[in-house]
């Protein structure tokens, strides 16, 4: 029997596996796949904890909405992210430190 | 006409003026200040003119003449009472002929002055000031209004050593500051202690009226300086050290042995008319605050402890001429000399006999003009050759006999030649200490013996000087261009050393002159004291 | 008529004592202009005859005294009066008389010196405070007028002043009169505690307040107060201590021979006639004080006095020193005239010693300045005041070898002069005195006696040497010189020794030349009773012994000196130890003048070394906490101020580290927030 246990440990893996891959790797790209995966991870929650709101299915819904949102969030990164590469021919996130105060 | 305030303030007027005149004008300074301390003058001696001698003084109120009373500072400190300072100046048969003294070196030492070249304005500015501390001093019968004037003395005093003085007038400056600092910061503190202990009958505030704090019926039952003697500092009684703190202010003043060595020092260093004041008027604030302050505030303490006074007072006559007769230095020598006669000071204001307390107040009088003159004789000789050691000369008599005349008169009026002022003073001191145990103060014969022995030392360094400098053949250091240089006394010179020789002389016939002003309060106050014997 | 009577006494006496001072002040004013000394001749011969006046009336008659109040301390008030007595107005005939030929024998022994017009202001001092002392009524006014004597000699001994000996002198004598003054100033002291007035007529009067004390319990007890019956004795002692400097008392003689500096007109006034008197005048004066023990004490210290002067005096060549010596010689036997309760006999004494011993001092002035005269002519140098010098001088100068020989015979005691009264009073009371106590009190006019035959010997061998003989100088004298190298004194010096001269024979005292006892001068000074029984021997064999000693004294004398039989070593040990003066200058000199020096100068070491070298100290000590308190404050108050400001900055700087701009160091720290926040919650 799968429980919801189950479930949110495998989320819980996936946010962290996106997390350590946002903070550790040295590619703007693969900062993003990172956060791709906390997302999934959080809609993985989202449908996992949908079970106990049978009538509405909000889990689901919300689940679907964050997919489409995620969609599109991941289209602007790309496109910053082709932006950044243009502008500083890298898109290693520690030679671009401008958000630095002088 | 309120005569002691303008006696007081007159010098400030002067200071005004000095100070107001631009430095173009620099040559009136001197006779600005030479007219205004005139006119003190013959303020004071109206003073004098006009003087009851039958009034008592010391512990009242309505004994005092000349008395200007004015509320000055009235403060309500709410739990801690109110605060009630007076403007109270008066003068007695004590304070009377100090007055006139003060106003007499003051004038002496403008005349000393004539021929300061090194920034006028504030020198005679400063002088001013100081004329009118002394001046307050003498008048004051407010403690606060006393302290007062008795620290604005310090300031210029500082200034005209350390600025107008030797070569180590600095150093000389500051022992002397430090020394008289010392003794009235302890002061303040019994000051603020009797403060709080004396009620003023009239309005039942704290007061700082002198005249309150002689009487034992305004003392606070449970106050610190209450008269039954329990509250304790240290474990001594809280009057006993009142009375040995001011003491030791005014001692230092005086000086006393071994309080004295800023006075050699500050002497020496100071400019001429600056020694004449020190000695003329400033050791006399000692003597005159330990009478006014020390013995009518605390007369309990002062019966009590009169023995180690009389000590203090012999070992400081034997020891002063001691030390008077090994110097080499003229100046050092004569400020010794005036410890020496200062002790006799002490000495008769311990025998609590009226003759010993008139004796040591004839004494601080004499004192007062002749060490005045010796210290311009002094400057005499400094000025026209810049040597002070006694063995630099030789045989001066001959060069300058207007001079030598002069020497040999003041050094035989300060080694109580009778006929002279000092003779009546000294005399009195030893006869009144002698009489000392007839009455019971405590003060041992053998004091006044020894006392005496000051007398023959006295004779001893100053008749070795006459004789080392100014008899024999003629022998100066400088040869040649010092036999030019030494001219005889000016006419400058001869009008200052002549009125105050013949006054030595005047004294010293008539005594009686200052002798029925004092008599008055003299015996008062030995009726107050008595009656702790 | 009767007010007159009284007043014009005082009146007399107030001239003779201010006409000296009238000349004073006169010359001090109108100083080198006037240089003739008239001013003081005519000022002291008003005393004289002011003096004389007061005298007669006086004289055997009633005291008068007068006071005045001069000052009052406290309660008591001091009184400036004149007492008039037999005693007081004796010294002011005397004082004049003495004076006067003084005066005029000054003009021609002074006259031609640069500063003569010092002198004669300064003899006219000298004259006012000698007559002041002897007639006034307080001990106060006393005392004034005693130092002021002694401040007059001071002048005039030190009247050469470019000689440094003169400038010694003066010194010693004034500092030696000072220890007197004290005594003086102590007796006065104890005096105003035990009587609380210093009027001579108050205390010694008929009546007076000394006579209504008594002893009870051994105490000293007076109508107003009481003290330790010891006292009585140590005013007695502080009074004859004042006497004894200003009379040259051994042990404190010591300034008289050395004030032989001044001219020797000042010697013959000052050191031989009056001011030394003033001692035994004083001593006269509070006879009615001494107890037995001071009376012992005195007459000893008298003995002492006589007997050293006396072997002193034989050891000297400077002719006034020998006088000097000779002087305080005689003042010995005054002493003990007082000290043996005789002090009529006493003031008898100084009378007729004040003539004889200022016309011996007149001689040997004229003496000297003939000596001076040759120096000056000659050029030769030697000591014009040395014995070894003269010799033979009665061929040049015969009439003043008459005077002195005169003198010196009074001095000596020979009968017909008036020495033989005065001294055959006191060595006859003396001898009396003796017998009335017995036992060892017998070395006393023992002394006495052998004393007076040495006085015979000492001014025989002056005589002799001065005298007789060659005069020793002759064969270093140029040519002219030789037939007459000194020359008799002038006129106006020969004529006052004249009268002095006159003033040394017995009829002046006395119309029995051999019996004191007639004298008027005794008669008017009698004392009530002696303390003692005469004896008709003493009077007979005392007189006899004297003679002889002293005529076989001369005739040893004139052998040895005349004859130049001298048999005796001159360099001996006793010679020596005669002409040094016993070396008690040189003892005092080591000890008391080098002592008091070394203690003074010790006292300034003290001063420097130790009372400012504490002053020092607390300095240090200032300063010293003081460089501490600076270090506490820069170390540890600022020191702590520092570490909190530094630890701030140093988190800051830490935390500063995250905001470097970089995305993933900006989510670590926010994972790191959240991470906390979690743990916060969950634990906390």
């Amino acid at each position: 029997m799968i429980t919801l246990t189950h479930f949110l440990v495998v989320s819980a893996c996936i946010f962290c596996i996106g997390l350590y891959t946002v903070l550790s790797k040295k590619n703007a790209i693969m900062i993003l796949v990172g956060i791709e995966l906390m997302i999934n991870a959080a809609i993985l929650n989202f449908v996992a904890f949908g079970k106990y709101d049978k009538i509405s299915y909000g889990g689901q819904i919300f689940g679907l909405f964050a997919i489409v949102l995620a969609a599109a969030a991941v289209a602007v990164g790309l496109a910053i992210v082709l932006n950044v590469y243009r502008h500083y021919q890298t898109i290693n996130p520690d030679e671009i430190n401008e958000l630095k105060d002088k | 006409m309120p005569i002691l305030s303008l006696l007081i303030f007159l010098p400030l007027l002067a200071t005004a003026l000095i100070l107001a005149l631009p430095t173009r004008y620099k040559s009136s300074y001197k006779y600005i200040a030479l007219i205004f301390t005139a006119i003190q003058f013959v303020l004071a001696g109206i003073c004098y003119a006009n003087f009851d001698s039958a009034q008592t003084g010391i512990q009242d109120l309505a004994g005092y003449q000349f008395v200007e009373q004015l509320p000055w500072i009235r403060l309500d400190l709410g739990a801690i009472g109110k605060l009630e300072i007076d403007y109270l100046i008066g003068i007695d048969g004590i304070s009377m002929p100090l007055l006139l003294l003060s106003a007499l070196v003051m004038l002496m030492a403008i005349g000393a002055s004539w021929k300061i070249q090194k920034s006028p304005k504030g020198y005679f500015a400063l002088l001013m000031v100081l004329n009118m501390a002394v001046m307050g001093i003498f008048c004051a019968l407010d403690f606060f209004l006393f302290y007062l004037f008795y620290e604005v003395m310090l300031l210029p005093l500082y200034f005209l050593i350390g600025i107008w003085g030797g070569a180590r007038r600095e150093y000389a400056a500051i022992k002397f500051f430090l020394y008289t600092l010392f003794g009235s910061v302890f002061m303040l503190l019994i000051i603020v202690g009797l403060y709080f202990s004396v009620i003023n009958p009239l309005t039942g505030a704290h007061t700082f009226n002198m005249i309150y704090m002689m009487n034992p019926e305004n003392y606070l039952g449970e106050s610190i300086f209450a008269w039954d003697g329990y509250q304790e500092i240290l474990g001594i009684s809280a009057r006993l050290v009142g009375f040995i703190v001011l003491f030791f202010a005014f001692a230092i003043k005086v000086p006393i042995v071994p309080l004295h060595t800023w006075l050699p020092d500050a002497h020496v260093e100071a400019p001429t008319p600056v020694s004449i004041i020190l000695a003329g008027i400033l050791l006399k604030i000692g003597g005159y605050g330990i009478i006014r302050i020390c013995y009518s505030i605390f007369p309990d303490m002062a019966a009590l402890s009169n023995w180690w006074l009389g000590l203090i007072g012999v070992v400081s006559i034997i020891y002063g001429a001691l030390n008077a007769l090994s110097q080499k230095d003229l100046k050092r020598m004569i400020a010794y000399s005036s410890v020496s006669h200062m002790g006799f000071v002490l000495l008769g204001i311990a025998s609590m006999t009226a003759e010993g307390i008139s004796g040591a107040m004839f004494q601080m009088i004499s004192h007062g003009f002749l060490s005045a003159a010796l210290f311009f004789l002094v400057g005499v000789l400094y000025d026209r050759v810049h040597d002070r050691n006694i063995y630099s000369f030789r045989g001066l008599a001959q060069i300058m006999p207007k001079y030598t005349g002069y020497v040999a008169v003041a050094f035989f009026a300060s080694l109580g030649l009778p006929g002279f002022s000092a003779f009546i003073g000294e005399a009195f001191v030893i006869i009144g200490s002698f009489n000392a145990t007839s009455i019971g103060t405590g003060l041992p014969r053998w004091m006044a013996i020894a006392g005496s022995i000051g007398i023959l030392l006295s004779a001893a360094y100053l008749l070795w000087t006459l004789q080392r400098m100014f008899f024999g053949q003629i022998r100066l250091k400088g040869g040649e261009s010092w036999g030019t240089a030494l001219t005889d006394l000016s006419v400058r010179e001869q009008l200052i050393l002549f009125p105050t020789l013949a006054l030595a002389l005047l004294l010293g016939i008539m005594p009686d002159l200052v002798f029925s002003n004092l008599n008055a309060s003299v015996l008062n106050l030995v009726s107050i004291i008595q009656q702790f014997i | 008529m009767d007010q007159i009577a009284h007043i014009s006494p005082i009146l007399t006496a107030l001239l003779t004592v201010s006409a000296p001072l009238l000349a004073f002040l006169y010359q001090v004013v109108r100083g080198k202009r006037d240089q003739s000394g008239i001013i003081s001749l005519i000022a002291i011969t008003i005393s004289f005859v002011c003096g004389g006046l007061t005298w007669l009336s006086i004289w055997n008659k009633p005291t008068i005294s007068i006071q005045l109040a001069w000052f009052t301390i406290g309660k008591s008030t001091f009184t400036v009066g004149l007492l008039l007595n037999n005693l007081s107005t004796l010294m002011l005939l005397l004082v004049p008389t003495v004076a006067l030929p003084v005066h005029i024998y000054s003009r021609a022994y002074m006259s031609g010196d640069r500063g003569v017009h010092r002198y004669w202001m300064y003899l006219s001092l000298f004259c006012f405070a000698m007559l002041g002392l002897v007639i006034m009524d307080s001990l106060l006014l006393m005392y004034i007028f005693w130092e002021l004597v002694g401040f007059a000699s001071y002048l005039l001994i030190g009247f050469w002043f470019t000689r440094a000996a003169a400038a010694q002198a003066n010194k010693k004598a004034f500092l030696v009169n000072r220890i007197g003054d004290l005594g003086f100033l102590i007796g006065l002291a104890i005096i105003f505690a035990q009587f609380k007035t210093l009027s001579l007529v108050d205390l010694f009067g008929e009546g007076g307040l000394i006579y209504q004390c008594v002893l009870i319990n051994g105490q000293w007890v007076s109508p107003v107060n009481s003290m330790d019956q010891i006292w009585l004795t140590l005013a007695g002692l502080a009074f004859f201590l004042a006497a004894m400097a200003k009379s040259a008392q051994f042990p404190l003689h010591v300034w008289l021979p050395d004030a032989m500096e001044g001219p020797t007109s000042v010697s013959s006034l000052i050191h031989a006639a009056t001011m030394v008197a003033a001692g035994v005048f004083l001593l006269a004066t509070v006879f009615p004080l001494f107890n037995d023990s001071a009376l012992l004490f005195i007459a000893i210290i008298g003995t002492i006095t006589a007997a050293s002067a006396a072997y002193f005096a034989l050891g000297q060549y400077d002719i006034k020193r020998i006088l000097a010596f000779s002087t305080i010689s005689q003042l010995g036997f005054m002493m003990v005239g007082i000290g043996i309760g005789t002090w009529d006999a006493a003031l008898f004494h100084l009378t007729t010693h004040a003539f004889f011993k200022c016309l011996l001092f007149l001689s040997a002035g004229a003496v000297i300045h003939e000596m001076v005269h040759l120096k000056e002519h000659s050029r030769l140098d030697f000591d014009p005041q040395d014995l070894r010098n003269m010799g033979g001088l009665k061929k040049y100068m015969p009439k003043t070898f008459i005077l002195m020989s005169l003198a010196s015979l009074a001095l000596a005691g020979f009968p017909l002069t008036s020495g033989y009264l005065s001294k055959d009073s006191i060595v006859i009371s003396s001898f009396e005195w003796a017998l009335s106590k017995g036992g060892l009190y017998f070395i006393i006019p023992i002394c006495l006696i052998m004393v007076s035959i040495l006085t015979a010997f000492y001014i025989g061998r002056l005589l002799f040497k001065a005298f007789f003989g060659e005069f020793r100088l002759l064969g270093q004298l140029q040519e002219g010189l030789q037939n007459h190298p000194l020359h008799e004194a002038p006129k106006t010096m020969l004529i006052p020794m004249f009268f002095l001269g006159l003033c040394c024979l017995f009829p002046v005292f006395s119309p029995n030349p051999l019996s004191y006892h007639d004298s008027w001068l005794m008669d008017g000074l009698l004392l009530d009773e002696y303390t003692f029984a005469p004896s008709h021997l003493a009077h007979l064999v005392i007189p006899l012994l004297l003679l002889s000693g002293s005529i076989i004294g001369w005739i040893i004398g004139w052998k040895w000196y005349v004859h130049h039989k001298y048999p005796l070593d001159p360099d001996s040990g006793i010679q020596k130890t005669a002409f040094h003066q016993g070396y008690i200058n040189e003892f005092y000199e080591r000890l008391f003048v080098n002592g008091t020096l070394k203690l003074a100068q010790f006292c300034y070491w003290f001063d420097r070394h130790v009372v400012d070298a504490l002053v020092a100290l607390v300095r240090f000590i200032v300063l010293t906490v003081s460089q501490w308190s600076v270090w506490i404050d820069k170390y540890i108050v600022d020191g702590f101020v520092n570490t909190v400001a530094s630890a701030a900055y140093w988190a800051g700087n830490q935390v500063r580290l995250v905001q470097n701009g970089k995305l993933q160091t900006a989510l670590y720290s926010v994972f790191l927030l959240v991470l906390l926040g979690l743990i916060y919650l969950i634990f906390f």
